[in-house]
């Protein structure tokens, strides 16, 4: 059983590796970098949100402190225009987890729904400051040093860097689920008065999982910088970003694995693709908010969950029939197979 | 179905999504090669902001876009080739406008591309194209931190921003000493447009003995301008200088003024007041009086290109000379500075139009000669200092131009 | 810096905060009976702006004699968005999925917005929005002062209805707890529908005085939604009397950080007020200790 999810993860991945071998129009390839940012973004959203149920919407604190690292460094450090960029990745992360800690701190002293808001207003913080102090160079922003690859090989390495913070992210996210600490967070969703009652270090649990949830979208903010060429501080520390990565999870599936990955495949892809096609921002808006209307009250639990369900009333049926007609029963794995566990 | 036989059906369903995508994948945009097929098309492709923050002005520039093409179709197009405009909305977004002008390249196939409204998605926007060797020529990006990028591509043909409040400095400090105004308040936008306009002045009024009563930046998404309208009020300055992007702020601060009862002998804002018909619909006629604003081009320009323009924008859209937005002369501007590249390289060669406009050359547009330096910035343009008065939109500095009419001031007070 | 200076900036941040306290109440209101955070409250302020401007533009009424057309309208659009899709939420997570389904609807009346208004800023027109009478050197414009008022009557016509009407007293129960208000025969969902009325009621008077006082389009809700939701937390969620506090509050540190340092750390001002504020009271000014923390 195990197995076999694990084959679906490898088929999943795989295809996304195959991506831009398959798809050399660089039109699509850019669709496909901004994209698999967000899938590991989402995803690391969700091995913090998700799993202990307080809703941050203020990732984008993280993101662009990500990105400014990305800008700031290798504008002071003369760092050349080339790959050698990407050794900034990760110090995005780690920046941004240093972030997350005081931020923790302070916004995990409340309740969940206020801690909806600190977030939000933490994020604030960080967007004006980056607007009015000097060496953010204000709303000018800044310029990255310039890559001058051409367009046939420009996004590729990017692709994969994105693609290599995704698996990573999915694999700690998994490895979290499955853990004594994953159990702590799930726990604090439960009930968090329970949760402590029962000897979990609640404070100390929350503040480390927020953190570690801060590397990968500072890791990826980093990326998009060097990707872009370019920021700006109302671009980067972007409240869109905080709302749509949200989103992606809740689409996908709030505190599932996979559910994330789904819901930014289906939302960014769609997002650029369809701005780019048909133009019309207005429309886009109507269709977007109607869909997760219909997403939100017809699927509450998510894409991933409400498939699974489907899929294992009708094993449970199919099961029921075999059984009737006295044929040796037959194991079933769920299409779905690539989520672990359920919401629940 | 056993989980084998579902396996094997996931499958070959991703295959066939793979195989569909590998046919998107097919098309490859490589850099036009120079040459259109005879009777086919020259498409020009253009991300504009059709929605999001800079909508207003990216509507205004679709149609100055728009209305080159008609009037170069009506001559028979570029070398022979009809002109297609291929437009696309970025909604106000750097994202966007990367996918975009690769979209437009990549899958359009496009032949030239023309730049996004404002220096914000102008400078992403020539970095992606630079990745295809296209020229991006615009209208709207001519901050600072464009030029500073290192760009090989980029070609601006309106006037740099830093320089376009020097002749209403050069005619505050010609002023004789009674007549000058005593006190400045400058109050500016954080935004890479005006700042620097705003920033560039401020020594030479103070060396003129101009005393600087009020100097703060607001920030860009601030909405409620009364408190700061009431501080530079309370300050009393006789000169006011606002560093604006737009009609509502500007409109905001002469309402916030009015209401605080104070009327500065001069009025200048770096954005808003030139955008015509608009600017009157916000403000009402009678408050605009003596309102200035700094910029390369106005609807009542003696420029000959200018003059067949404005007449045909006012057959298509109406209104009058003085309600035509500099946006419209802008994006009509590149098209002609496009045009006589294609026309010198006679061909659509983006490197051969890109090494010709780098050569020095002086091209003509309905702004007036465009010449560009090794960045892209244009050296030539002519800074210009308009004026409401009354209903009229004229031209008050560089003094000694022959169009330069005498300048009403002191400012009238409100409503008179 | 002069004294006029300081004076007027104060009067500003108290007469333009008591317009936000009012938009905030709302908000307040609907959290504290239903447990929903109406991420939608900043575009219906925006609509509720919009539809004096159709009203003036249309049929050359006037703003406040505009409001007894627009606040009945709002307070009907809130019933129709409760019934539609408030009301299907159910189980623990109804809170958190308030927040996206609010969203959602916010999203498709900003589409609908710049799709019949377009994205060009418009601004209310009226003879009181330029004019004003001076208290020695401080100028007080009539819409701010028009505004303050407004905002006075409101909030006390709510306080009445909440204090001194059976509805109200129903209103309370379910504030105080939902289960034992049902239990005493409460209809908590009848509640519940007209309290998201009457809160979304509040934001056509809030918008008409933001409309007349800021140059507007659909996206100027970010902003807004911002600023309410910040109000609410400092007041502490659910507390009337701590929404309306914090909203002057938050607009008068604003608006003084404005004047005495400079305008472009105001808007920051608001949101380092709030952190600090919650360092030492995380349930906010007014927020009761909740026994439970989730």
């Amino acid at each position: 059983m195990l197995q076999k999810k694990n084959l679906w993860w490898l088929v999943a991945f795989g295809a996304l590796g195959l991506f831009p071998v398959l798809v050399t129009n660089p039109t699509y390839t850019t669709i496909g970098v901004f994209t698999i940012i967000f899938m590991a973004c989402a995803t690391s959203w969700n091995m913090f949100s998700g799993y202990s149920g307080y809703i941050a919407l203020g990732s984008a604190v993280f993101y662009g402190s990500g990105a400014y690292t990305m800008a700031l460094l290798s504008i002071h450090l003369h760092m050349a225009a080339g790959s050698e960029l990407f050794a900034l990745v990760p110090v995005g992360g780690l920046v941004a987890m240093v972030m997350a800690v005081p931020i923790g701190w302070i916004a995990l002293r409340v309740r969940r729904h206020t801690f909806v808001v600190i977030t939000i207003a933490v994020f604030f913080i960080f967007q004006l400051s980056a607007i009015n102090f000097g060496f953010t160079g204000g709303t000018s922003g800044l310029n990255l040093p310039f890559i001058t690859w051409g367009f046939q090989n420009y996004n590729t390495p990017f692709y994969y860097v994105g693609l290599g913070l995704t698996i990573f992210v999915t694999l700690v996210s998994a490895l979290v689920r499955r853990s004594r600490f994953g159990l702590q967070l799930l726990a604090i969703r439960d009930d968090e008065d329970r949760a402590m009652g029962l000897g979990v270090k609640v404070t100390a649990v929350k503040i480390t999982g927020f953190t570690m949830s801060a590397f990968t979208v500072g890791a990826a903010g980093a990326l998009y910088a060097m990707f872009v060429g370019q920021i700006y501080p109302q671009f980067v520390f972007d409240p869109m970003f905080d709302v749509s990565i949200a989103l992606m999870a809740f689409l996908g599936g709030l505190g599932t694995l996979s559910g994330p990955l789904l819901g930014a495949l289906i939302l960014e892809a769609s997002q650029q693709y369809l701005t780019v096609t048909y133009s019309n921002g207005s429309l886009y808006l109507i269709l977007f908010g109607a869909l997760f209307l219909v997403v939100i009250i017809f699927m509450p639990q998510g894409i991933v969950t409400f498939i699974r369900d489907r899929v294992s009333r009708r094993a449970e049926r199919e099961r029921a029939a075999v059984a009737a007609n006295d044929a040796p029963p037959s194991p079933t794995t769920p299409v779905e197979g690539v989520a672990v566990g359920g919401t629940h | 179905m056993n989980h084998k036989a579902k396996l094997l059906r996931v499958l070959g369903v991703s295959s066939v999504a793979a195989a569909s995508f590998v046919s998107l994948g097919s098309a490859s945009g490589a850099a036009s090669s120079g040459s259109i097929p005879k009777g086919q098309p020259v498409k020009i492709g253009i991300s504009l902001s059709l929605s999001g923050d800079f909508s207003a002005d990216g509507q205004a520039f679709q149609q100055g876009y728009k209305l080159w093409a008609a009037d170069v179709n009506k001559t028979g197009g570029l070398l022979g080739h009809k002109v297609v405009l291929d437009i696309v909305s970025d909604a106000s977004s750097p994202t966007q406008v990367v996918t975009n002008y690769q979209k437009l390249i990549s899958v359009d196939h496009v032949n030239l591309t023309f730049g996004p409204f404002s220096s914000l998605l102008s400078l992403p926007a020539a970095k992606a194209v630079s990745r295809y060797g296209y020229a991006l020529v615009e209208g709207a990006g001519g901050a600072p931190s464009v030029f500073q990028a290192g760009l090989h591509n980029i070609f601006d043909v309106s006037l740099p921003v830093a320089n376009d409040l020097m002749p209403f400095a050069k005619w505050v400090t010609s002023l004789p000493a009674g007549q000058r105004p005593k006190t400045v308040a400058f109050v500016t936008s954080n935004d890479p447009f005006t700042e620097p306009q705003v920033t560039t002045i401020i020594p030479i009024l103070t060396k003129a003995g101009i005393k600087t009563v009020y100097n703060k930046v607001f920030p860009a998404e601030v909405t409620d301008f009364t408190p700061i309208a009431d501080a530079v009020a309370a300050a009393k300055p006789q000169a006011v200088v606002l560093g604006s992007v737009d009609v509502p702020t500007v409109s905001a601060f002469m309402q916030a003024f009015e209401q605080s009862g104070f009327s500065p002998k001069a009025f200048i804002a770096t954005g808003g007041p030139d955008q015509g018909s608009t600017f009157i619909k916000a403000v009402g006629a009678k408050n605009a009086n003596g309102m200035m604003v700094p910029n390369a081009w106005y609807g009542g320009s003696a420029n000959p290109l200018s003059k067949k323009m404005v007449a045909e924008y006012i057959k298509q859209y109406g209104g009058t000379a003085a309600s035509v937005s500099s946006d419209v002369a802008e994006a009509y501007s590149v098209g002609e500075v496009i045009a006589q590249a294609v026309k010198a390289t006679g061909g659509f060669d983006n490197s051969k139009i890109i090494s010709y406009l780098h050569s020095g050359v002086t091209l003509q547009s309905v702004q007036g000669p465009v010449k560009f330096n090794g960045l892209g910035m244009n050296v030539n343009p002519t800074a210009y200092t308009f004026q409401w008065q009354g209903a009229n939109f004229v031209q008050v500095n560089p003094l000694g131009d022959p169009n330069t009419v005498k300048i009403l001031y002191p400012k009238p007070a409100w409503g008179k | 810096m002069n004294t006029v200076a300081l004076l007027s900036a104060a009067k500003d941040g108290i007469l333009t905060g008591s317009v936000y306290a009012l938009m905030a109440t709302g908000l307040t209101l609907i959290f504290g009976v239903m447990d929903i955070i109406n991420i939608a409250q900043g575009i219906l302020v925006i609509l509720g702006a919009y539809l004096s401007y159709a009203l003036q533009v249309h049929w050359h009424i006037d703003l406040f004699v505009g409001l007894l057309i627009t606040i009945p309208a709002m307070f009907v659009v809130g019933i129709v968005i409760e019934r539609l899709f408030i009301g299907r939420l159910k189980g623990p997570e109804r809170t958190a999925m308030s927040i996206l389904v609010t969203y959602a609807v916010s999203l498709l009346i900003e589409g609908g917005l710049n799709m019949v208004f377009s994205v060009n800023d418009v601004q209310l027109q009226g003879w009181y929005v330029t004019r004003s009478f001076a208290i020695g050197q401080v100028h007080f414009g009539y819409i701010y002062v028009a505004g303050f008022i407004l905002a006075g009557v409101l909030l006390g016509a709510l306080y009445f209805m909440l204090y001194r009407t059976r509805f109200g007293m129903s209103v309370r129960a379910s504030l105080a707890d939902q289960t034992s208000a049902a239990l005493v025969g409460i209809d908590v969902k009848r509640v519940s529908t007209i309290t998201f009325g009457v809160g979304i009621a509040v934001t056509a008077a809030g918008g008409m005085i933001y409309g007349a006082t800021n140059a507007f389009n659909a996206s100027s809700s970010y902003d807004l939604i911002s600023r309410l939701l910040t109000i609410i937390v400092l007041g502490g969620m659910g507390s009337l009397g701590g929404a309306m506090f914090a909203g002057i509050l938050m607009v008068f540190v604003g608006d003084m950080v404005g004047v005495i340092w400079s305008p472009v750390w105001s808007s920051l001002s608001y949101f380092v007020v709030l952190v600090l504020v919650l360092l030492w009271r995380p349930q906010g000014l007014f927020g009761k200790q909740s026994a439970r923390i989730a």
